[in-house]
């Protein structure tokens, strides 16, 4: 068949290079203990793309909070919110169990910026980025409880995106968790989303462009980021809670176009080694794409 | 028998009021606004009490002049008029309205700081909010500019049993016929901050004619 000009390479290329990175992906996964992992990555380069356990559900953890992030930038695109609007911080939120309340604990945010200014007021951008930057549980229930989860639910459906994403509801709703009431992604699911922003194709390039900004703003650096070269810009978000650590993200390398990567891994709790187990499959990848595949 | 030398004006003393702020009409804003504040209208409460919404307002021509307004000693206008997205967008904007009965929730709450010695905090939605702020489901006394959600007094959060009954059983013995919310989750009660009010008390300036 003859070969159209800029198309994505050949499946005949695709899949001894995907074959070969899954073994290496398969070997990281049965050293580390992990209960099961999943990848999906897309290289704008290549063309390469690797859906390993894509479809696989896991409990979502603080990667919820880029569909979060995607529904507060709906709002601002619609005109119902400002970047610089005010909400009113308070540490209070209703259950999706019963309506009973509940709180944030300070203790579990990595930033007490966002507790500092209970009962006064921070602007949705700052929320946002606090949501992003340190993983701010309290800016989460913030954001989520002016825009509501119907609406980002909606904004995902609107723009082709809910596959592979359940949100359902705040994050730290210890009810709901005991309940089974939780947040689900799937590697597959979050990737659709990262393409889409690092496209430039969420609402405006320049909407895209400000989310992408603060992705690139995470204080997180353990997961993706850790074993690339010095110079690599990784615009991303991780999510761990006792059963799951997350990292999803996309990936600037000098002189070469970005891939994106998600990297999905559950766990029993008492299991360590998380964090370096993402950042081999990280390194593995990145190895892969600009190496080429060292086992053929 | 008096000297009538003794009832002399004091030069000054009969004039119009220092205060900045211009008292205005609700019934005559712009249809936004009026669709916003709904001025005297009956607005029901909890119990299905209807009650009469405020007619008169202060206008607050700007943040700027918010933040210098002092309305008592240790209270400064912006303290009672911070919303969030939550408000009607007519009234996130300046000139902002205030009820006139404002000036009576400052100078209770000056008396209230006097009693606990310290900082007391008003929180943002925690002051004034109209009847169609988000938050604003039955006639609640915040749309009279009579009610205060306090959430901090000097160093201390009220976020807990202890703090909000300690400091709402010193409100109750310092300002007469003050209502303060219960503590607890459900509706009607408050579990992180004093909320404490004067009922729906409507104030109409002497200068008011109509």
């Amino acid at each position: 068949m003859p070969k159209e000009e800029g198309s994505a390479p050949p499946t005949t290329e695709i899949v001894p290079r995907d074959r070969a990175l899954r073994e290496q992906i398969e070997k990281i996964e049965q050293e580390s203990g992990a209960k099961a992992i999943a990848v999906a990555l897309r290289d704008a380069e290549t063309g390469l793309e690797l859906h390993y356990h894509g479809d696989r559900w896991f409990h979502a953890a603080s990667t919820i909070k880029v569909p979060i992030l995607l529904g507060a930038f709906a709002a601002i695109n619609r005109g119902d919110l400002l970047p610089h609007s005010r909400v009113h911080v308070r540490n209070r939120f209703l259950s999706v169990v019963e309506n009973i309340p509940f709180r944030v604990e300070s203790g579990r945010d990595a930033n007490s910026a966002v507790h500092n200014a209970i009962g006064k007021m921070m602007r949705v951008d700052e929320l946002a980025y606090h949501m992003i930057t340190t993983s701010s549980n309290l800016a989460t229930n913030l954001l989520l409880g002016v825009i509501g989860s119907d609406a980002v639910n909606q904004t995902l459906k609107e723009l082709h995106v809910d596959e592979g994403i359940e949100l359902r509801r705040g994050v730290e709703d210890e009810l709901a968790f005991e309940k089974g009431i939780n947040n689900m992604v799937t590697a597959d699911g979050l990737l659709r989303i990262l393409i889409m922003l690092s496209e430039g194709k969420a609402f405006s390039p320049a909407l895209s462009r400000r989310m992408m900004d603060i992705l690139h703003g995470q204080e997180f650096n353990q997961g993706i980021p850790a074993r690339l070269p010095k110079g690599t810009r990784v615009a991303h978000k991780t999510g761990e809670i006792s059963t799951v650590a997350h990292d999803a993200g996309v990936v600037y390398l000098p002189k070469r176009k970005p891939y994106v990567l998600v990297i999905l891994t559950e766990w029993d709790p008492e299991t360590t080694g998380r964090s370096r187990t993402i950042a081999a499959i990280s390194h593995t990848i990145y190895e892969y794409l600009t190496q080429g595949p060292v086992d053929e | 028998m008096s000297d009538p030398a003794s009832f002399a004006e004091t030069p000054g003393v009969n004039e119009a009021p220092n205060f900045p702020l211009r008292v205005v009409d609700g019934l005559t804003l712009p249809p936004e606004y009026r669709k916003a504040l709904r001025p005297g209208e009956e607005w029901k409460d909890a119990t299905g009490f209807p009650r009469q919404l405020p007619r008169y307002f202060y206008e607050v021509p700007s943040w700027d002049s918010a933040m210098k307004i002092e309305l008592a000693s240790h209270f400064l206008l912006w303290e009672f008029i911070q919303v969030d997205v939550r408000e009607a967008p007519p009234l996130r904007t300046f000139p902002r309205y205030v009820p006139c009965a404002i000036t009576l929730l400052a100078v209770c709450l000056e008396r209230f700081r006097d009693a606990v010695g310290t900082l007391v905090h008003i929180s943002a939605n925690g002051g004034y909010r109209s009847p169609s702020h988000r938050f604003s489901k039955n006639a609640t006394p915040h749309a009279w500019g009579t009610a205060a959600n306090i959430y901090r007094i000097g160093d201390t959060y009220l976020d807990n049993r202890g703090a909000i009954e300690r400091f709402s059983l010193i409100a109750r013995q310092t300002l007469p016929g003050i209502w303060t919310r219960p503590y607890g989750a459900p509706t009607g009660f408050a579990e992180d901050h004093l909320h404490l009010d004067l009922g729906y008390v409507l104030s109409v300036p002497r200068d008011v004619k109509s």
